[in-house]
Formats: C-alpha cells, structure tokens, sequence
C-alpha cells in the first residue's frame, strides 16, 4: 500500500517534471522494442504467408510427394495410386508465369488434373455461371485459364477475354474461362494465381509428360505413417514424400539463415537501450540523492526506495513498451512488402502485403521491455541501498556509490575479452574440437568481446581526455579546458555514454565490414565467372524463381544465328534436394564456358574439370557444399533425379557464392541425360571481335522481344545489377543499424542532460563572473563530441574486429573460405564522421539548456 | 525517556579515523525542551542525529521509551524514526516536488494511508503553523521562513515522541527566527519533547535545559534557569 503512495507522489511527480529525461529514456525503450517486434512481425507474416500459400495449395491433401525443381515423370501417379491406403493422387504443376497487361505481374501457374482435383482444393464461381457443379469443367477447352476475381478486377479482366502469359515458349494467349471467389487456392499468393489444365500448363511451361507434385488423399482411417512407409518403398529413392507440417519447416529452416543476422542486431539495439536505462537510472541516483536522504531521515526503508526507482522506470517502460509494440507494428507494416519482395527473389516465391500479428509476439515484446528495463535498473537501483539519511542531510559532495569498483569492472572487462579469445581458438580448432565449429560459439564470442570492450569504456575515455588534455587543449585558449575537467568528474557515468555509441558504431562498422567483404567476394566471383558480353534471361538477371521463367534450350542456336554473335551458352540453375537440404544445381556447358569463363578453384584444376566433366557422370562442388556435407574430390556423391540417385565423382572445389547450403556443377550434357530438362535460364553470349555490343543486343531484342519477354544486358549492366541486388538484400540490416544509432544518441543526451543539470550552480558562477552563453554552450557541445568520438573510435577498431569474426563465423561457414574480409576503410571513417555528427545533434539540446541557464537561480540552486 | 549511555562516534576518512564524540551520557525526560549548543564541528550535531536514529554510534547506547536505537536492523530503526521521532532541519529539507500539503503528510503516507485520510490532520497541522492559506504551494513558492513551518509541521504529523531540530533558524532572517521559537516554546507548552541544536543563545533561551558540548565532550549539563543566574 505505501508503495503505491510512492508511485503517486513521487514517482509519478518525477515523470511530470523531468519530461526530457523521461521522454528520452522512454523514446529509447520504444525504438529497442520496436525494432524487436517489427522484425518478429515480419517474418511471421512472411512464415504465415508461406504456410498459407501451402494450406491453400495443398487443400485437402495429407502427403505429398516433389521431386527435382525440374520435374518428374507423370507416370509416377499410377504407381503411387496402387498403394494401400492411398484413395487418390492428384498430379500438380506449379510454376511461375507472367502476365502481361498494363503493368507485369508475375503469377503462379497451377497445372491440375480437371476431373480430380475438386477432390483436393475447393473452386467455386459465382455470377452468370455459378450454377456449373465443377468450375475446373471450364478448363476442359484448350487454352483456358481461371483466374481470382480479385486479380481481375485489379488488372481489369473479364470473362471470355483473351490474356497474355508469359511461357517456357514465348508470349501466349488464354482465355479466362471464370473468376474464382476468394476460396482456396484463389487466395494463395495474395490471389495472384491462374489455374489451368496440367496438360496445357506441360505445354506451356516445359514440362511435358512431366510434373511437379502429387498431392495425396487417403481413405478415411489411414495411418499417414504407414502410407508414407509404402510410399518411399515404393518410388524411387531422392523423391520427397511430405506432410504440410513438413513443408513448413522447410521453410522456417530457408528464412532462418537470412534473419539471423537482423535478429542479432535488432537485440544489440535493446542491449544499447539498456545502456541507456542504466545510465539515466544511475543518474536519476545521484541526482536525487539528497531526496532519498530526506526520504530514509523521513522513515522511508531501503526496500521501499529500491521499489520506487525500479517502479518509476518499469511505469516509463510500460508506457515505451506499449508505444514501442505499437511503433513496431507500423514498421512492420512498412517494410513487410519489402522483405517479402526481397525472398521472392532471392528463396521462393511469396506475396506478403499483410502483416499477421499474434498475441504471444505482443506479449514477448512487451515483456522484453519491461525486463530489459528491470535488468538495466538493478545495479543503479540497488545502489540506493548505500545512500544513508546522514550523508544526504550532511550535503556530502556526491561521489557516485558503486556497486562495482573500477577494479572488479576492469577485471570483468579483462576476463570477457580472454574468453571471447578463446572460444574464437576452440572454434578455429575444427581438427580438435568439431563440437565448437558453430555458430553458437561465434556468437558467444561476439557478445562476450562486446560485453567486455564496453565495460573498458571508462578506462578508454581517460586515455582519450589525457590525450585530449596534452594534445589538443593547446590549441584552445578558455573555455574548452573545462569540457574535458567536466568529463574526468563524472567519468564512469559519461563512460556508459560513450559504451553506447561504441556498441552502436562497432555493431555498425562490424555490419559494414561483412556486407562490404560479401559484396566485393562476389563482385569479384562475378568479374570471374560472367565473362560473356551479353546475357540473355526472360527475367530479371538475377532472380531465383518468382520473376525467372526459363527458356527452351534451343533458343541459344537461334541467338547464334544472329549477325555478330560468336556463342550462345546456356545456363540452368535449378534446386534439389541433397541430404535434406535444398542445394544449386549449375549447368553449363563446361567445355564451351570453360574456354572463355574461368572458375575460380579452391581445389582441382581448370584442367580436370575440362577432361572429366562434359558427357560424365562427375561433378564439381562449392566450397560451402564440401564444407557443410564433408566433401573432398575423389569422394562420389549421390545426387536426385527424377529417374532415381545417380553417383557423381567429384573432381573439384570451386569458388560459388550462389547458396548458403552449397552448389553442384554438372555439365548441361550430363543435365539433360539425368533430368530430362531441356531449359535455361540465362545464355551467356559472346560478340564476335570487331562487333558493337549495343547492335547485337538490339538485334536479339528485334528477333525474339515480340514474342517473349526479354532482359538483354551487357556485361557491365549485368554487374551493376549485381550490386545493386546486393545492396538490396542488406537494406534491414542499415535500418536496423540507424536505429540501435539513434538510441546511442539519446544516451549521450541523458549523460550531457544530467552533466548540465548537476553543474547549475557551478555554470552560475561562471556566468557571474563574465562566461558567455555561448561559451557555455560551446562547452557543452565539445563534451557531447568528445564522448561521440570516443565511442565511435572505439567502436570502430572492434567493429573492424567483429566483422572478421562474423564473416568468418556466420558466412565463411556456408559459402567458403575464398571469402576475403575486406576492412571497410571508408565505412570506418564515415562511423567516426556518423558518431561525431549524432554526438553534436545529442549535445544541441543540454548545449542549449546549459547556456540559458538563470544566473540567480543557479547560484541558490542547492 | 531518552537516555544515551556511554555514547561515542567516530567517522573514518580514507585510513583516518576522525573522533567525534566521547562517552556521552545523558538522560532526557518527556516533555523537556532541550537546548544543545557548542562551537562549530564540536558535535552538537552529531549527537542530534544519534539520538533521532540518522545515524548509529560506534558504541554506547540509545533509548527512546526504553526502545534501542543501537544495534538494531536499518528497518526496525527507520520505521522508529518515522513513528516517533519528529525532524527539523537547517535547510528545511523539503521535497520540491511536492507541495505543501503533500510534504507535511509525507510520513504517513510512507506508511501506505491514503492523503486523503490524512488531509484534515494535515490541514489542522498546516493551520496551526499559520499557513492554512499555503497548502497547495510548492517549496519554491514560499519563503524561508514558511518553509520552516511546513517543516515543523511536517514534524509533527506521527504525534513523535521527541521533536528534533537541528539549527531550525539557521537559515532564517530575524523575524521568521522569532516565529518559530515561539512555536516551538507553544509546542513545548503543550507537551510536546523538543531538543534542538543551535549556536544561537537566544535560540537556545527558548529551552528549559541546555546541553553543552565541547570537543565531542560533554562540557556541561544545566537547567536553563541555573544557567542563567
């Protein structure tokens, strides 16, 4: 009950009259939280989107059974029909095609069996012809499609009206036959879907006689397990016979290599916001120290001060915590669509335009905050314990009581980074300790190397003041002096300060330092391998799936035809199923390629790959395959097709950067034997010497741009398309990083807020006797850019430091060891610019108030 | 009844230890209105915060109605000085965020009541002190002198057993000096067990004993009437 007094009468008076330090302490905790739930939101919603693309797709089914990307053979359905239990085996074809109408949407292609599929997934129509029994009767009639009424409003289709479709084969035309309500798979991939006939979709897309899924019901009463145990006796090995359970994880399993790293940073940015509250908690202490002498001389018990400080920062919590859940629901909102684009293109194809929120990720955001908020508030809470009646009413110069001495701090500090070194020697040791060669270990290794360099802070901050004092304050005459004698007074306090920026630049700097390290890996990957002078794709260059409809392998011989055009290579990149795990499959045809394309070898040579890959059964691997799945050349692997597992010796490692799971290098002869694919995705084309790139691109464009969708770039357009998908696959990881910025920023406001409002008196005395406002500020102002730089330099040299670790950690791991780190020079002198800048927009406001400070007043001001 | 026994205090600065005050023993009837006064740094404060609980003594004893304020649990001895020992200090220590009303009732509502139940006590505390018309004002908005008597009525609010004060005109001019001595003496009159610290012998006149205290000693112990014979 009396703590509820408290709460009223002085808690909740504080709040109210020290709105700034409130609002800042709050405004951080809000923008912690809401990165944390932004980012949980978002990949819910792209999670939720997936499994309910699946549900809707899948129907009623209870397994199915996928094969290689490429397809298997149709007659696979008879053979799955005739085992015990199985009541129906529905074929599938699920591929994507674009539709070309005012604008280019790209859509899924859904190929089913017209007379069985009802008993799958439910279609229904309405309108004139709502009465059919059956709306996929309508697909009977060759080229006819049903379309959502959803997307034919949206693109302003009607019925019996032609439309444009993108095909393995060029531009063709169907007719919509009718318009799906919002049921089923109409509602799957945001309704932009067109189901057809699976024999006309065969046609279209490549695949004849040849199919993607079988979806499969079974009687009432069956045991899934069992049938499933029939099944794989059954079909020929490498096939994969799932439940809709199955496939989600998959897919949780696909998303998770990608969030990991925004995760991460999302909760640096909460470890920098408790920073944050540490430092505006401790100074509330000191601040308040006389009140809560008043308050212990009054009758208050140590229990119920300790109450109070942690109560009025969990009330300011609450308050940020909700604000934040609510901010980071708006964030989500904002950058869902990006995000879903994003692994559209680069994993699988999704339409995410919603947000899906569950209460338990409200709840755990919440939740974080307020723990966060407590965690931070202990130590500076509990130091109230020290503050007794007498030394307040003695008006004792404040000295900061600590919990920690600067010994025991240092000592931790000492202790973490050892650690940090040695988890980093166990994980390199692969030979003697392959149970820590994981990402765990890096991990531990990262936090404990940031946990540790923050807690030197105080001890760097001296040095930079020392230096600062020999150094620079030479060069000054006045008022700056007293920045750096205002620093050393509150040093440990002013150190959380520069902690925060340090984990916010280092966290920057680290981020940079692997993005650029990536980037330039496989720019220069690309430099390698993309040797031809033109490429030729029917979407976007670089796309995986969603916008990348393949062509017929025979279109190279036609672009060979063209005036100047010396070759016509094709590649095919396709997934399949490897131990588990979906890795590339690269086609080309190695001999050809080989001649003007070098790869890049981490083991074998250009020599072997030449001899022993065209027309055999041998393969080269990535490095991140032979890493992951324990691969060396002379080992055989054994890969899926639709025909069954077929052995492959592998002759070489080489440099691939196309997954983080690893990729396969067939040659295309070898391809088509084991696959029966007869399609590429892109084909490199070389110009004949002499002969205008630009005039052959114009060319390919003039002959085949009618009849099909085309993308013919240059080489040099290629590339920066390359970087510019790069940078776009990075872009969380920036906004993320502005955000754990800013709320470094509000840390050094409250450290330069409490400076100003603990130094009133002494700003009187100084005002009284002739120091400008400006001066003052001025003053104010060096402090805030001494602490910015000194966590921004500080923060760099580890994040400079991190970035190796992680590359080497979190990347190295899956894509090889070719990966060179890059130290992100540039990046690390925009930090310091970035730290010194945000430390000067921090310093404007207490810079501010200092120098407006009342002469009167602050000589009484007790 | 507060009697001190054998009372010493001694503080530690770095590795010095610095001797405040030695082996005083006093005894104090309810009711009295005691005067301590002695030079500066002599310890006359010191002793004032023993005997209110702010702060323990290295060895002696001290009893308030034969309750130990020695060796016993910071709690047990917080919750004495917030039910039966009334405080004035110096430089008023009043809370800024609160106002008047709010200050006075502070004690009790570290005890968990509501103001509002204490609000005509508060009320009657703050009319006695002359400042029915100041309830609602902050410290900053009163002066020096009405800032005392929120003080003293702050004082009084738990009915304390004794009424410490330590320098209460310290910070005053004259004439808000001469209100609260004669409040005080008024209180005293009622009953009401005061000893207050002061190095002003027209302070100190307003008591009935006055208590000397020379180099952390005891110097002398008289009825105020002897002394001034």
């Amino acid at each position: 009950m009396s703590i509820l007094n408290f709460f009223r009468y002085i808690s909740l008076r504080h709040i109210r009259f020290q709105k700034t330090q409130s609002i800042v302490v709050l405004l951080s905790i809000c923008l912690g939280i809401a990165t944390i739930v932004s980012i949980t939101i978002v990949n819910r919603s792209v999670l939720y989107s997936y499994e309910d693309t699946f549900n809707k797709m899948l129907g009623r089914s209870s397994l199915q059974i996928s094969g290689p990307e490429t397809g298997f053979p149709e007659n696979l359905v008879d053979k799955v029909l005739k085992v015990p239990g199985v009541e129906y085996a529905a074929p599938v074809i699920e591929t994507q095609g674009i539709l070309i109408g005012a604008k280019e949407h790209s859509i899924m292609i859904l190929g089913v069996d017209v007379l069985q599929d009802n008993q799958i997934r439910d279609y229904s129509i309405s309108g004139e012809s709502a009465d059919i029994p059956d709306p996929l009767l309508f697909l009977a009639k060759p080229g006819s499609i049903l379309i959502p009424r959803s997307l034919a409003e949206s693109e302003k289709i009607e019925i019996d009206q032609d439309v444009q479709i993108q095909t393995v084969y060029g531009i063709q035309k169907f007719r919509v036959r009718g318009l799906l309500n919002p049921e089923g798979p109409a509602k799957a991939v945001g309704g932009n879907i067109a189901v057809m006939d699976i024999f006309a979709a065969q046609m279209a897309f490549g695949k004849e006689a040849r199919i993607d899924r079988i979806d499969i019901g079974l009687y009432r009463g069956t045991d899934i397990e069992e049938v499933q145990h029939h099944l794989e006796k059954t079909i020929p090995q490498g096939y994969k016979i799932t439940t809709p359970a199955g496939r989600t994880k998959q897919v949780q399993k696909i998303l998770s290599s990608m969030q990991s790293n925004i995760d991460l940073i999302g909760y640096i940015s909460i470890i920098v916001g408790m920073y944050l509250i540490y430092n505006a908690v401790s100074i509330t202490v000191v601040r308040r120290k006389k009140e809560i002498g008043i308050l212990r001389a009054l009758g208050a018990t140590r229990s119920q001060i300790i109450k109070t400080f942690l109560g009025e920062h969990i009330i300011i919590a609450t308050v940020a915590s909700a604000l934040g859940v609510a901010l980071g629901i708006l964030f989500a909102k904002a950058a869902v669509g990006a995000v879903g684009e994003i692994i559209s293109s680069m994993y699988m194809r999704t339409s995410v335009s919603e947000i899906k929120i569950y209460w338990a990720d409200i709840f755990s955001g919440f939740a974080a905050g307020i723990l966060a908020t407590l965690i931070a508030s202990l130590i500076p809470a509990f130091s109230t314990a020290n503050i007794t009646p007498i030394l307040a009413i003695r008006s004792v110069p404040y000295s900061e009581e600590k919990m920690l001495t600067a010994r025991t701090v240092r000592m931790v500090s000492i202790l973490l980074v050892f650690l940090s070194i040695v988890l980093l020697i166990f994980y390199k040791a692969t030979k003697f300790f392959p149970v820590f060669h994981n990402k765990s270990i890096i991990f531990l290794s990262v936090t404990a190397i940031l946990v540790g360099i923050s807690l030197s802070t105080t001890d760097f901050l001296r040095w930079v003041l020392t230096f600062f004092q020999r150094f620079i304050l030479p060069l000054f005459s006045g008022s700056p002096r007293l920045a750096g004698l205002n620093l050393q007074k509150n040093i440990s306090r002013n150190a959380v300060a520069v902690a925060a920026v340090f984990y916010s630049i280092a966290i920057f700097v680290s981020s940079a330092g692997f993005m650029y390290s990536i980037k330039e890996s496989i720019l220069s990957y690309t430099d390698s391998v993309v040797r031809g002078d033109i490429l030729v794709t029917s979407g976007h260059p670089l796309s995986v799936g969603s916008q990348n409809i393949p062509m017929p392998v025979e279109l190279g011989k036609e672009i060979e035809k063209i005036p100047g055009v010396l070759s016509a290579d094709p590649f095919r990149k396709t997934y399949i199923d490897y131990s588990g795990k979906r890795v590339v499959l690269l086609t080309v045809d190695v001999a050809r390629r080989l001649e003007y394309s070098p790869f890049m070898f981490a083991q074998g040579t250009h020599d072997e790959m030449v001899k022993l890959l065209p027309h055999n059964d041998a393969a080269v691997v990535s490095e991140g395959f032979a890493s992951h799945f324990n691969v060396v050349p002379g080992d055989t692997i054994t890969l899926s097709t639709p025909q069954g597992p077929v052995p492959f010796h592998v002759v070489a490692i080489i440099v691939d950067y196309m997954s983080d799971v690893g990729s396969v290098l067939v040659d295309i002869d070898t391809y088509q034997r084991h696959w029966g694919d007869m399609l590429a995705e892109t084909f490199s084309v070389r110009v004949k010497p002499g002969e205008s790139i630009n005039t052959v691109q114009e060319a390919i464009m003039k002959k085949f741009g009618a009849n099909r969708k085309l993308f013919v770039l240059s080489g040099r357009e290629f590339k920066e398309e390359s970087r510019k998908l790069i940078d776009q696959t990075f872009i969380m990881h920036y906004a993320v990083n502005i955000i754990s910025m800013i709320i470094a920023c509000f840390g050094i406001i409250v450290a330069l807020l409490a400076s100003v409002l603990e130094r009133t008196r002494e700003i009187g005395i100084l005002r009284s006797i002739g120091m400008l406002r400006s001066q003052v500020s001025r003053v104010v102002m060096l402090e805030s850019v001494i602490l910015g730089i000194s966590g921004g330099v500080l923060g760099s040299l580890t994040g400079v430091l991190l970035g190796w670790i992680s590359l080497d950690g979190f990347y190295r791991v899956d894509y090889g060891a070719s990966i060179a780190y890059y130290i992100p020079y540039m990046y690390v002198i925009w930090a310091i610019i970035i730290s010194a800048g945000l430390a000067t927009l921090a310093g404007l406001y207490p810079a501010h108030r200092a120098a407006k400070t009342n002469i009167v007043e602050a000589l009484n001001y007790e | 009844m507060i009697e001190l026994k054998e009372v010493s205090k001694t503080y530690t600065q770095g590795i010095k230890n610095i001797p405040v005050l030695h082996n005083i023993s006093i005894s104090i009837k309810l009711g009295e209105f005691v005067s301590i006064m002695g030079p500066s740094g002599s310890g006359k404060s010191t002793l004032l915060n023993l005997i209110g609980g702010i702060d323990q003594p290295t060895s002696g004893e001290i009893f308030i109605n034969s309750k130990p304020l020695h060796g016993i649990k910071d709690d047990e001895l917080t919750l004495i000085r917030r039910k039966h020992v009334g405080y004035i200090f110096q430089f008023f220590n009043l809370l800024p965020i609160l106002s008047a009303m709010e200050n006075v009732g502070l004690p009790l509502l570290l005890e968990g009541i509501p103001l509002s139940k204490i609000k005509s006590k508060v009320e009657t505390l703050l009319q006695k002190v002359g400042l029915e018309g100041r309830m609602e004002h902050r410290p900053e908005q009163l002066s020096g002198g009405e800032m005392q008597r929120v003080a003293i009525a702050r004082s009084l609010i738990t009915d304390p057993e004794v009424l410490l004060a330590d320098e209460p005109t310290g910070n005053l001019d004259s004439r808000s000096s001469e209100e609260i001595f004669n409040m005080l003496k008024k209180l005293n009159a009622e009953g009401q067990t005061i000893i207050m610290v002061t190095h002003d012998s027209k302070a100190a006149d307003c008591g009935t004993r006055l208590i000397t205290i020379k180099d952390g000693f005891l110097a002398s112990d008289k009825k105020l009437k002897e002394v001034r014979a």
